[in-house]
């Protein structure tokens, strides 16, 4: 990806028509709805006689692939299943197992009574026969990508992930521009070392397979790179890639660059609710409550059940404290859709804003279950068991979240404060200063330090602490007065002792600032007066005034 | 004029009438089902004929055929024919076995030497016999009739020994006495090697007329037999093209997939057959057993009422009843609909058996162990019971005794692989698990053997087993690898995940098994021992990794640290944390084979449905 991506666009473009069409005749919906808005983008390019398409299935199966393609629109899918079934061509085929791995996935849905049950029995036992039937299918190597992909869905499903993952890969080779098959890949290759192990086609799309997992993988940088690269080399049209870039910035937290990437996008593309929940998280980060109840009203007049939507009222409530109705709402997603990744995430928020750890733990473990990387659910985890008092489950979620964030001081303040629970001071300071060292998100990572040197009588390093933060929070309007309070007077304290009266002075001037430590101020000053009385009285003996100052 | 019509009204004794126009009315008759018809002709032709003894027996023919059992015995035994005519006496025979008089009928068939004794002379005594031949009946096949009949008569009177040596000569002396034939294999009175011999013994050769002919009747033979054992479901035995598509090959066929777990191949071929003709008598049985396992409840509901309403009088239709309430976990009335299928039919194993997993999966070990003796006493040939008994004394932690059962079970099904299986829980529960691991490896080839392309699910606990079995020799990546396969077969199992995780924290991997102790509660919650364990490998893997994810660069720290390397004092609870793993082991180790049972039990429920 180092050397300039350039591409044939017309090229692409007649692949990518011919791509929509595959997917188109066989129910792919998601991808083909990706790879028009992509081609969308494209539109400036001329394409003159497309090919004629010609449909996958032979001239005496047409019959019945037209039977059961209406029922698949209609989603009668067992109606469907049950008439492409009987033949043979692979377009058929793939079509026969599609509708019977949507019907399953609808059943499980209909029939989801309470959000947190486990699987079920019955569900479970049909979709191992389906995959039992695609394994049967893929050994015998008679198996279309398209199959590929659903067999691999399905694998992924039964948690056989390793085995998902080849088939996966397997699929995209041989069927580059099947975007689905892409997505679900980047789902599974949870890390770079992953990534490395699969053969992966050199195609263009690939590129957009890596920006994506870049960007999963909290890689933002290099996923913006990624989407840069793609916007230059002629995709500056698509509405995916702004999307995407959006959502990168939103993962660097540079929250005004990517809502205003969302109202560009928004204002090209009104009526996309897609990531739109994306934007909501930021307008809830920034709490622009008027833009957010305008982007709420705005969502549910044009689709009231979207998940997106749903989630956006969830903040919605969120943001005004209701979080009784923030609930109701994120569950309305979830039964809409109960893979649904951060409607899960944002569930468990409220349900720990409300207290009920149990009902968090259970949010958290599922947003987990759908994508193991969500450090937000890992972090959340680790602050329930912090609640429940289990160090040790808190440090293994921490540590979770910490890794998908390695840069993230907040997870490292967080471990070192559970390092520190456990008296383990030696971690705790180790977190502590990488915390520091990763840049201090929150300004709390150096009292952090501070405060544990202090408890461990380091009182040099303390004070260097101590000095740093109140140097940093100094200038600011001071949001946490009793920290800083706090640090101003141990500094005079520290300063006093060591007998440097103008800093231990200048110090506890400060602390009279905040009402807390007003009185002992005084006596400080008190203190650092007399002191100096007594260093001008007795200049000349040296020894006398230290042991005094010792007391 | 009216002289006329009294000539003709006078009946001249004298004058010869055409009595075979009237023998032909009878027998039209018959063939019609006329036989209230029939009867008054034969009747009459009797007494025409004045007790012609060719006569005599059609009539009592008409009588049997119209089920006056007694009626017709007495004729014939009046006039004394059945010692002169060995059909009389096959008729009389029969007549005394429906009217359910044994004694009676082995006397006949016995003649008055009395002499029961097996030998050939002593069986075809009866044959030997003066026999004026009545027309239409081959000799050999009256003969092979006879020798059926008598084998039925000792198989009522409880003497099964006896009664398989009848049909077995019966089959011999007539190859295409199928009736024979189905009675030894469909009891499952022969074992395996048995029916290999018999079938070799068989005289193809001199009865039947052509090469063609001979290899016709051993194939169809052939694929008929015990499907059981060591018959992968794709080579079947080869049969006349024109007869592929024949049902009882399809049934058989059928039965085979069963065996070898593909339930849904099973099922497909049952239902074409059911399709084709409702109610085959020997396909419902399996068709009904593939559904208990597929649990396609609605289906059996139906078929159950379908058979009762139209065939109550059929053990078979009560056993569909029976599986539905056994399917539906209603234990009491299955019980109670099995009870009367087995009333209907006493030899009919598969509800025997059904009834005895009725009780097993209620723990019920006692009242189980009695249902499957019982089986076993009625199919001598089969394995299954005894494996099940073998199961419950394995339960009631009688492993001696379970041992036992489990070498009978492998001295008829040498090469079952659900009985190498359980041998090798034995030997796991005896803690000598080299020989544990020498069974499962054993079976596991068996599997493989019939599975050409996928193996069925039903083998994820052997895989498990094998998986168990392997960490306690110490053998850890092993274990994995079979623990990996076994959740190929059955993705999400919990307790195979918990395996898996303990593997990994006695591998010292923690992360791994913190990983897998978590995907264990994920699916079953309130698991203790994958809590416990996640407890233990937590707090293991918290001591014994870095603070935060890339802290061994210790560069990373500011210059101010002066930190010290992690204390011994703190490396030594690791190892404490460790060797506390290992104290938990033994407790687990007996845990997981257990779990195979239940499985098992539902594996292996219908495996012999066919034994109708």
């Amino acid at each position: 990806m180092d050397e300039d991506l350039k591409l044939n666009l017309r090229e692409v473009k007649i692949s990518l028509q011919k791509a929509i069409h595959d997917c188109s005749t066989r129910g792919l919906m998601h991808s083909t709805k990706w790879l028009s808005e992509l081609n969308f983008a494209l539109k400036h390019i001329k394409v003159d006689a497309l090919p004629p398409h010609e449909l996958a299935v032979s001239d005496d199966e047409v019959d019945d692939y037209y039977l059961a393609k209406s029922y698949f629109d209609l989603k009668e899918y067992d109606r469907c299943a049950f008439y492409a079934g009987k033949t043979s061509s692979p377009c058929n085929k793939f079509l026969h197992f599609y509708a019977r791995y949507l019907s399953m996935e609808r059943k499980k849905i209909d029939n989801l009574t309470e959000l947190f049950s486990g699987p079920e029995p019955k569900t479970s036992g049909e979709l191992q026969q389906l995959c039992k039937e695609l394994r049967e299918l893929h050994v015998k190597r008679s198996m279309d990508p398209y199959s590929m992909y659903l067999f691999g869905v399905v694998l992924k499903r039964l948690d056989l992930l390793d085995e998902a993952r080849s088939v996966l890969a397997e699929a995209v080779a041989l069927e580059p521009l099947h975007w689905g098959a892409w997505l679900e890949l980047s789902m599974l290759v949870t890390d770079r070392a992953k990534a490395r192990l699969l053969s992966l086609p050199n195609h263009w799309m690939k590129q957009f397979f890596l920006g994506r997992s870049y960007l999963d993988q909290q890689m933002n940088d290099k996923a913006l790179e990624i989407y840069y690269d793609l916007q230059n080399a002629g995709f500056n049209g698509s509405t995916y890639l702004l999307a995407q870039i959006a959502i990168a910035h939103h993962n660097k937290r540079e929250v005004s660059e990517a809502i205003a990437s969302f109202h560009h996008l928004r204002k090209i593309d009104p009526f996309r609710l897609d990531n739109i929940d994306v934007l909501s998280n930021l307008l809830y980060v920034k709490e622009m409550k008027t833009e957010l109840t305008y982007l709420a009203q705005e969502a549910c007049e044009i689709d009231k059940y979207r998940v997106e939507t749903c989630c956006v009222i969830g903040n919605y409530y969120s943001l005004r404290s209701d979080h009784q109705k923030a609930v109701i709402y994120f569950q309305r997603a979830l039964r809409l859709n109960p893979q649904y990744l951060s409607a899960w995430t944002l569930m468990g928020h409220e349900y720990m804003e409300m207290k009920n750890t149990n009902a968090a733990i259970q949010s958290y473990r599922q947003a987990i279950e759908v994508n193991r990387r969500d450090y937000r659910a890992w972090y959340g985890l680790g602050q329930t068991y912090e609640i429940l008092k289990m160090p040790y489950y808190c440090l293994y979620y921490y540590k979770q979240a910490q890794q998908l964030r390695p840069n993230d001081s907040r997870m490292l303040v967080a471990l070192g404060e559970t390092y520190e629970k456990l008296e383990k001071n030696q971690e705790a300071l180790k977190c502590f200063y990488k915390a520091r060292s990763v840049g201090d998100v929150e300004g709390s990572a150096i009292l952090k330090l501070a405060k544990l040197f202090d408890r461990l009588l380091d009182v040099e390093q303390a004070a260097t602490a101590f000095t740093e933060y109140v140097n940093e929070n100094d200038s600011a309007e001071a949001e946490n007065k009793s920290e800083l309070s706090q640090a101003y007077k141990y500094l005079a304290n520290f300063h006093l002792n060591k007998n440097e009266l103008d800093l231990a002075y200048n110090y506890a001037q400060k602390s009279l600032n905040f009402e807390e430590t007003k009185e002992e101020g005084k006596a400080l000053l008190k203190t650092i007066s007399q002191k100096r009385g007594l260093v001008e009285d007795v200049k000349q003996d040296m020894v006398v005034e230290d042991s005094d100052a010792n007391d | 004029m009216p002289g006329d019509s009294d000539d003709e009204m006078k009946i001249n004794a004298e004058r010869p009438i055409n009595i075979d126009s009237y023998r032909k009315l009878v027998r039209s008759h018959i063939d019609l089902h006329l036989y209230t018809s029939a009867l008054f002709w034969a009747d009459k032709v009797v007494s025409l004929s004045d007790g012609e003894p060719e006569d005599v027996f059609w009539l009592a023919q008409c009588m049997f055929l119209l089920k006056q059992y007694h009626r017709a015995a007495h004729l014939i035994q009046s006039k004394g024919l059945e010692k002169t005519h060995l059909v009389c006496r096959y008729l009389a025979a029969k007549c005394l076995l429906e009217a359910k008089e044994y004694t009676g009928a082995l006397n006949l068939l016995t003649c008055d030497d009395n002499n029961l004794s097996t030998n050939v002379s002593g069986i075809n005594s009866v044959l030997e016999l003066s026999d004026s031949p009545i027309e239409g009946f081959p000799l050999s096949n009256v003969h092979s009739a006879v020798l059926f009949l008598k084998g039925c008569v000792y198989e009522a009177l409880d003497n099964r020994s006896l009664a398989s040596e009848c049909y077995k000569q019966a089959l011999r002396s007539d190859v295409y006495c199928y009736d024979a034939f189905q009675a030894l294999v469909q009891h499952q009175m022969l074992t395996s090697w048995e029916e290999k011999e018999l079938l070799t013994s068989l005289p193809l050769s001199s009865q039947c007329k052509t090469k063609d002919e001979e290899w016709l009747v051993k194939s169809v033979y052939e694929s008929l037999l015990k499907k059981y054992q060591s018959v992968p479901p794709r080579s079947i035995v080869n049969v006349h093209p024109r007869l592929q598509g024949n049902l009882d090959l399809e049934v058989a066929k059928a039965e085979r997939h069963y065996y070898a777990c593909s339930y849904a191949e099973c099922f497909a071929t049952t239902t074409e057959v059911i399709e084709k003709d409702p109610y085959h008598t020997t396909c419902l049985p399996i068709h009904i057993a593939c559904m208990v396992e597929m649990k396609k409840g609605n289906a059996l509901f139906y078929l159950a009422h379908d058979l009762v309403d139209l065939r109550p009088d059929l053990a078979v239709s009560w056993f569909a009843v029976g599986c539905y309430y056994y399917l539906k976990g209603k234990t009491d009335p299955a019980r109670r609909y099995l009870g009367k299928a087995t009333s209907i039919d006493r030899l009919f194993g598969p509800a025997w058996l059904t009834y005895g997993h009725s009780f097993a999966i209620e723990n019920e070990h006692d009242q189980a162990m009695a249902a499957y003796f019982k089986a076993s006493q009625l199919m001598k040939g089969c394995h299954l019971p005894l494996l099940y008994i073998g199961l419950e004394c394995g339960l009631t932690n009688n492993i001696k005794l379970a041992e036992k059962f489990f070498l009978q079970a492998s001295s008829i099904a040498p090469t079952d692989p659900f009985v190498i299986h359980e041998k090798g829980v034995v030997a796991y529960q005896n803690n000598d698990y080299a020989t544990a691991l020498k069974y499962f490896e054993d079976a596991l080839d068996k599997v493989k053997e019939i599975n050409e392309v996928v193996i069925a699910d039903k083998w994820e606990p052997l895989f498990n087993n094998l998986g168990h079995t392997c960490r306690k020799l110490g053998k850890l990546s092993k274990s994995l690898e079979y623990h990996r396969e076994a959740l190929v077969l059955s993705p999400l199992n919990p307790s195979t995940l918990a395996s898996i995780g303990f593997v990994y924290t006695l591998a010292g991997n923690f992360a791994e098994a913190v990983e897998y102790f978590h995907k264990a509660l994920g699916q079953r919650r309130d698991d203790t021992f994958s809590t416990t364990m996640l407890t233990n490998a937590m707090e293991a893997l918290v001591s014994d990794s870095p603070p935060y994810e890339g802290a061994e660069l210790t560069s990373d720290c500011p210059p101010v640290a002066r930190l010290r390397p992690i204390t011994p004092n703190q490396s030594q609870t690791s190892t404490a944390d460790q060797s506390a793993l290992t104290m938990t082991l033994p407790e687990k180790g007996t845990t997981p084979p257990r779990s195979h049972y239940g499985d098992m039990d539902m594996t292996d429920s219908f495996q012999d449905e066919n034994n109708s």
